[in-house]
């Protein structure tokens, strides 16, 4: 083993998913089995870490000042989608079911992790509702404790009026009958029935 | 419910046993430290998966050993013979049942009951208020997942309302949380106004029927704030914030709930003698099998671990004819049960090895 070895294997240990072994196997493999994938590999790095910034309105991935969403104009709809993370937003568009726009907090509230609202992506949603852009909110965070506290908290900071904010459903999951549903799952289901007459 | 068969292999300083339950008493003998309690606290790995004595997983495994198996046969009411083996683990434990892996631990939590009654049990009355939530909390929440949503709800928020009161979280920011607590709370006050009424009646029944005439047991629920509604515990919980940063936590809510246990109507903790003490906390465990019972239709197993021997044979006898419905028991103690008129099946247990005695009657 030498340092410079050493020094990669920790840098990918620290990745997620990736233990010691993995870690090993990725620096043996880039190094010794295939080094030609190394500069790709370095040069993608490198123009990720250089391109990719956030969104300057929502909080997405974006590689110039607005996100692919947000740039396009066909997407804004007054509604917008609040969730807590960028993979929540990528799941949501990959089931093509919300053609509005998104906002992405970055979190959810939860003292303990030291998440306070400083820390979530909060003052430019409010820009966004004040500016007319954003008339329906559709509150898509998880229905944990820290996620509805986190709602508590952003229906509390909104005015009261020129905004309509809705919450997610819960409930069984499509293709799932009751017969294999938690408790929990069954109850919000049936909190959340609606008129069928 | 009953146990048929009870198999371990390096189950603590259990080696390998395999034990045929015959009947519906089995007593276990030997002297300290060979294994008795090692055996009930298998048994009653049936019902939580867990240990009753609140053990690791890890130091249930023999010393040096890979893993610990457990396996049973049971005969359930409502599930008929069942078979369940439990694997433990360094790094977890896993359940097969009827041969099948069981990929959600829950769908087999509960299912099949046990009561253990054992001398720690006189922490009930003696021990802090936590002590007796906690056997409340386990009792009601095994019988109704509603309660026990509420419970992990309620105590994550509580955790989070007292790190913001910690750090001087803004108003509206504990607001956010305390809405979180106030609708759990609600819950978990009503469900047990309702709970302690229910165990109260199964209590008194099974005192009266432990204990000479004379003696009447009453089991009632103290809450900390008596809470009607979720609005109701809101505002509470907003009154009390300015107090509650000083003290830099949660002074008031269903966490600060406690249970009193009465003889004859003055507080057993400061009234009741050591044997008539041991008599109210034999009829808690009874109360919560007989409510167990009423609530799945399934008879929990008696795990009693060195109980039995600290009574005298009047309150024995009285003991086995205060048992409803012939639940299944099995007893440890140092000394095999004297002649009390029923019949016992005896196991010896001596350096980790279990031997079938023969019966006692």
């Amino acid at each position: 083993m030498t340092p410079a070895l050493e020094e990669l294997q920790k840098q990918l240990k620290q990745l997620p998913g990736i233990g010691y072994r993995s870690a090993e196997r990725l620096a043996l493999h880039l190094l010794v089995e295939r080094p030609e994938r190394l500069p790709g590999l370095v040069a993608a790095l490198h123009e990720a870490a250089r391109s990719v910034r956030r969104c300057g309105r929502c909080g997405n991935l974006a590689e110039a000042e607005l996100c692919p969403i947000c740039a396009d104009a066909k997407r804004a709809t007054g509604q917008v989608c609040v969730v807590e993370n960028v993979p929540d937003l990528a799941a949501l568009e990959r089931s093509s079911a919300f053609r509005g726009r998104y906002h992405v907090l970055h979190g959810k509230l939860s003292p303990i992790h030291g998440v306070g609202p400083d820390q979530l992506n909060l003052a430019t949603l409010l820009e966004r509702v004040a500016t007319g852009e954003a008339r329906e909110l559709i509150l898509a965070l998880s229905n944990d404790v820290e996620g509805e506290a986190t709602c508590h908290y952003l229906l509390e900071c909104l005015p009261k009026s020129g905004v309509k904010v809705m919450r997610i459903g819960f409930g069984l999951p499509s293709g799932g009958g009751v017969l294999y549903a938690d408790p929990t799952t069954l109850k919000s289901a049936l909190d959340g029935r609606r008129d069928y007459s | 419910m009953r146990f048929r068969q009870i198999s371990l292999q390096n189950f603590r300083n259990l080696a390998l046993v395999s034990a045929e339950m015959a009947g519906r008493r089995h007593f276990l003998t030997g002297a300290n430290g060979q294994g008795k309690t090692n055996f009930l606290e298998a048994a009653g790995l049936v019902t939580a998966l867990r240990s009753f004595r609140g053990a690791d997983p890890r130091t249930m495994i023999a010393f040096g050993q890979p893993q610990a198996d457990a396996a049973f046969v049971l005969e359930h009411e409502q599930l008929g013979e069942s078979r369940l083996t439990l694997t433990l683990t360094p790094k977890g434990k896993a359940v097969a049942w009827e041969q099948t892996n069981v990929a959600r631990l829950a769908d087999v939590i509960g299912k099949f009951p046990t009561v253990v009654l054992s001398s720690n049990d006189n922490q009930f009355l003696r021990g802090a208020p936590s002590v007796r939530r906690r056997w409340f909390d386990l009792t009601l929440a095994a019988m109704d997942p509603e309660y026990l949503a509420a419970l992990q709800s309620y105590h994550r928020a509580l955790a989070e309302r007292n790190s913001l009161l910690k750090t001087h979280g803004s108003p509206a920011e504990l607001a956010a949380f305390e809405r979180e607590m106030a609708g759990p709370a609600a819950i978990l006050v009503a469900k047990r106004q309702a709970g302690a009424a229910e165990l109260d009646g199964f209590f008194l029944a099974a005192h009266a029927r432990l204990v000479p005439e004379g003696e009447t047991a009453g089991l009632a629920y103290v809450p900390d704030e008596v809470i009607a509604s979720a609005e109701q515990m809101f505002a509470s919980l907003a009154q009390a914030r300015s107090r509650d940063h000083l003290l830099k936590t949660t002074e008031h809510g269903p966490h600060r709930d406690d249970l009193e246990l009465g003889l004859n109507g003055r507080p057993a903790k400061q009234y009741a003698s050591e044997g008539q003490q041991r008599c109210l906390v034999i009829a808690l465990r009874l109360a919560q099998s007989a409510y167990f019972k009423a609530k799945s239709g399934v008879t929990p197993v008696l795990l009693c671990d060195d109980v039995l021997g600290e009574l005298d044979p009047v309150r024995r006898a009285r003991f086995w004819a205060s048992l409803d419905g012939e639940p299944q028991v099995i007893a440890t103690g140092t000394s095999p049960p004297e002649r009390d008129g029923s019949e016992w099946q005896v196991f010896r247990v001596a350096a980790g090895a279990i031997t079938a005695g023969t019966k006692s009657a």
